[in-house]
């Protein structure tokens, strides 16, 4: 990658635009930036990503542990809570002994990364959903919160112009939780998702849809069709899914105006205090320790939700002593998660397919819209807001057949047909759910860490009991037996959907940046990540920030026409 | 959760030939972040499908006894039929690997179990279990391999069904390390090729799944 960039001096200039971040928001960034003529410096925390280190195709037996690893626990107990954080993979992910943070007794909070050139995108879930004003504006449908200042129509055609680019494969529904976007073909829905689609309709009007996902289902933008190999999280050779450093970042670099600078560990905002405006960003060489600034005429932070606001905590001026652009005080307030924890699973015992090593790998499950709290279902009596399923149904292997011998090995190949649900809720902003700057901890490169106090509440446990008991009569439904209900309350930060901590607003005493996600306090300094997120609706973010990215950048770049900058 | 789900599947299915050389690079090197290549061994390319069946192979963990007790085991677990079993697919070895590395609760738990299964052979028949007959062999697993009804395994070393525990948490490494394995790979039908698309779906008529 580094070849396609510029190799003067990059400190040498002052840039129209410093990003920080090189994940999906920030990849978005610098190609909007920089294809509209803009220089921009691109700081990435790690090194650079090849395709040469993709594993998607390599069997696990080939892995020294094959893929079950005891040793990433030494360096990586927090990431290998991830889902996505294996043996093949597992150097994508921080060190957690370089990446500390802490959390009060009693509120653990799990805090999963990747720094490097393109961050979680590259081992994102993918899945992709739009809000709808349902979501923008419920705190006015049920007094909780607060509302977006922004609305669905002001956000629909940035959805589209990012769909377009991405390529999400999806299928319309008309769903009035659930926008329809531009879809590529959807994927294909297996016999019991089938089933469990049209028994669920029937019998509960609820809508169960193939999932909307970041996954090429044809040749797209010069990117080639998903060929179903499995585990996109490894990395994929046909860049078949959605990740930055081939895609947006690919782009800023082709544009001749984006300077790549890696292993820039991002410490906090440099301010030219007499202008009110910050005049560059001090990083920390990520080998060197060496410090340095880079210098610009505006500071885009997308560096995730927490480590922007974490930049923004440690950028304390004799002016803004508690955080800059932090005069609401509502700066690392309101952070968010999705709930999960809630769901059911079964068998559907009548299915007659056989299990098959050689089956192409779906990366794609199926999706229900959240049906709680609707305009058409009325209030629920015990919660406000909602939950989507994401879910699927298949044949595999009957690993759990009992006994053993010869029995248990035919067993096993005979196969099981599972289906599942489970729940992801909307978490809601709360006051006390917060991040703070840690002040006897700090990271390798000597930055002081953050301090994480996050819980779910009532009402999350309400949503997450609800999800089990609503699964369960949807697996019903379907025919299913065997049903397991699972009401469980994940650890906050296992839905890995961090949001808020910079929330967006209109008034400069309740919020961090206005409407165009400009800080309210410092007119050049932007936070165009999850932070900006003013309630946590249900759906996956990561399409919603990025369209938030773009609408945001449309703007900034309108003012550099007008230099109003 | 369905990403859960296809990490799952993906860890049996899919796969195939590296499709570059090993870059040559030690294997276990040490990974200093300022001086390793930050890359796992899987993305160097490191191919360890060939380290267990090295000639001159010695336990890590397990002493002789224990070894020679869980092949025995493991091929009454998992018996070549028409395709090859536990045994040849050396999943004695991969478990000593394995428990080498892990926490010592995890170690200790596993060496309780396979205890537990001597213990009952020396109370049954008066030996330990890799010295029993087939058929002795055979008949004491019987009686631990079905959980009676009634009773749950609950991970504590008392209650009625405890010898049903041992013999699932023994299974489950055994048949672990063998549905991994090449061998076991081939025993669930892979053929070896990494990608089987266009992903078809469901092609029934209206209801007419099965």
């Amino acid at each position: 990658m580094s070849g396609l960039f510029r190799l003067e001096d990059p400190l040498a200039q002052t840039y129209d635009v410093i990003v920080v971040g090189s994940g999906a928001t920030g990849g978005w960034a610098a190609k909007q930036m920089a294809e509209a003529g803009l220089k921009v410096a691109l700081l990435e925390a790690g090194r650079a990503v090849s395709p040469k280190e993709f594993t998607e195709h390599m069997p696990s037996y080939k892995l020294k542990y094959r893929d079950h690893s005891p040793e990433i626990a030494r360096t990586r107990p927090v990431q290998k809570q991830c889902y996505a954080c294996m043996e093949y993979n597992y150097e994508w992910f921080v060190n957690d002994l370089e990446n500390p943070y802490s959390t009060p007794q009693g509120k653990p909070f799990t805090w999963q990364r990747l720094r490097i050139l393109g961050g979680r995108s590259l081992v994102w879930g993918r899945q992709s959903y739009r809000m709808s004003d349902n979501d923008l504006k419920a705190a006015s449908r049920d007094g909780y919160g607060d509302d977006w200042p922004i609305s669905y129509a002001d956000l629909a055609p940035y959805y589209d112009l990012v769909e377009k680019y991405v390529g999400i494969t999806g299928a319309a529904e008309g769903n009035e939780m659930l926008p329809d976007g531009q879809f590529l073909p959807p994927m294909k829905m297996s016999c019991g998702e089938i089933l469990m689609r049209d028994r669920v309709k029937a019998k509960f009007g609820r809508t169960v849809t193939i999932g909307r996902a970041a996954v090429l289902t044809q040749n797209h933008n010069g990117r080639l069709g998903c060929h179903y190999c499995g585990p996109c999280e490894r990395g994929c050779s046909t860049f078949s899914y959605f990740s930055s450093p081939f895609t947006t970042v690919k782009d800023a670099a082709a544009s001749g105006n984006c300077t790549l600078i890696t292993n820039a560990v991002a410490s906090h905002v440099d301010m030219d205090n007499a202008a009110n405006k910050a005049r560059g960003v001090t990083y920390v060489d990520r080998l060197t320790r060496q410090v340095k600034e880079v210098r610009g005429k505006s500071v885009i932070l997308c560096a995730q939700a927490m480590e922007s606001t974490r930049i923004l905590l440690n950028s304390s001026t004799r002016e803004y002593p508690n955080g800059l652009a932090n005069s609401s005080g509502a700066l690392g307030h309101y952070l968010m998660d999705h709930v999960v924890g809630g769901g059911a699973y079964g068998k559907l015992p009548d299915m007659k397919t056989t299990a098959s090593a050689n089956e192409p790998q779906r990366p794609n499950g199926i999706y229900v819209p959240r049906f709680r709290n609707t305009p058409t279902s009325g209030k629920h009596s015990r919660f406000i807001r909602g939950y989507g399923f994401q879910g699927g149904a298949e044949m595999d292997f009957n690993f759990g057949a009992e006994g053993y011998g010869t029995t248990f090995k035919n067993a096993v190949k005979e196969g099981v047909y599972q289906i599942s649900l489970g729940g992801f809720g909307e978490s809601l902003a709360r006051w006390d759910n917060y991040v703070e700057i840690d002040k006897d901890l700090k990271d390798a490169w000597g930055i002081p860490a953050l301090r994480i106090s996050m819980t779910h509440g009532d009402n999350e446990a309400a949503l997450m009991e609800d999800a089990a008991a609503t699964a369960a009569e949807m697996l019903e439904a379907t025919g299913a037996k065997d049903i397991h209900l699972q009401a469980n309350v994940e650890m906050p930060g296992m839905a890995i959907h961090e949001l808020g901590t910079a929330r967006m607003g209109t008034d400069p005493k309740k919020s961090v940046v206005n409407p165009f996600n400009q800080t309210h306090d410092v007119k050049n300094v932007f936070v165009m990540d999850g932070a900006s997120f003013v309630s946590s609706a249900c759906q996956n973010p990561t399409l919603s920030m990025m369209a938030i990215t773009v609408r945001a950048c449309a703007n900034l770049i309108d003012r550099f026409r007008k230099n109003d900058v | 959760m369905k990403r859960r789900e296809l990490l799952r599947a993906g860890a049996f299915a899919g796969a195939v030939v590296a499709l570059r050389p090993p870059m040559g690079q030690a294997q276990g090197q040490i990974q200093n972040p300022a001086q390793g290549s930050e890359l796992t061994p899987a993305q160097r390319g490191v191919d360890a499908a060939n380290d267990l069946a090295a000639p001159g192979w010695k336990p890590l963990f397990f002493d002789e006894h224990q070894n020679e007790t869980l092949i025995v085991l493991s091929d009454l677990i998992i018996p070549a039929t028409d395709t090859p079993g536990a045994k040849e697919a050396l999943v004695n070895r991969y478990i000593d690997l394995v428990l080498a590395a892990e926490k010592p609760e995890a170690q200790k738990a596993f060496l309780n179990s396979l205890s537990y299964l001597d213990g009952e052979s020396m109370r049954r028949y008066k030996a330990a279990f890799r010295y029993l007959k087939r058929e002795d062999q055979d008949d004491l697993l019987h009686t631990l391999a079905y959980a009676k009804a009634g009773s749950g395994w609950t991970g504590e070393a008392s209650g009625p069904d405890v010898g049903h525990g041992h013999f699932e948490s023994l299974k489950q490494r055994i048949a672990g390390a063998y549905y991994s394995s090449q061998i076991g790979e081939k025993e669930l039908g892979w053929d070896g090729a990494f990608a089987h698309g266009p992903y078809k779906g469901c092609d029934h008529a209206e209801g007419n799944h099965k």
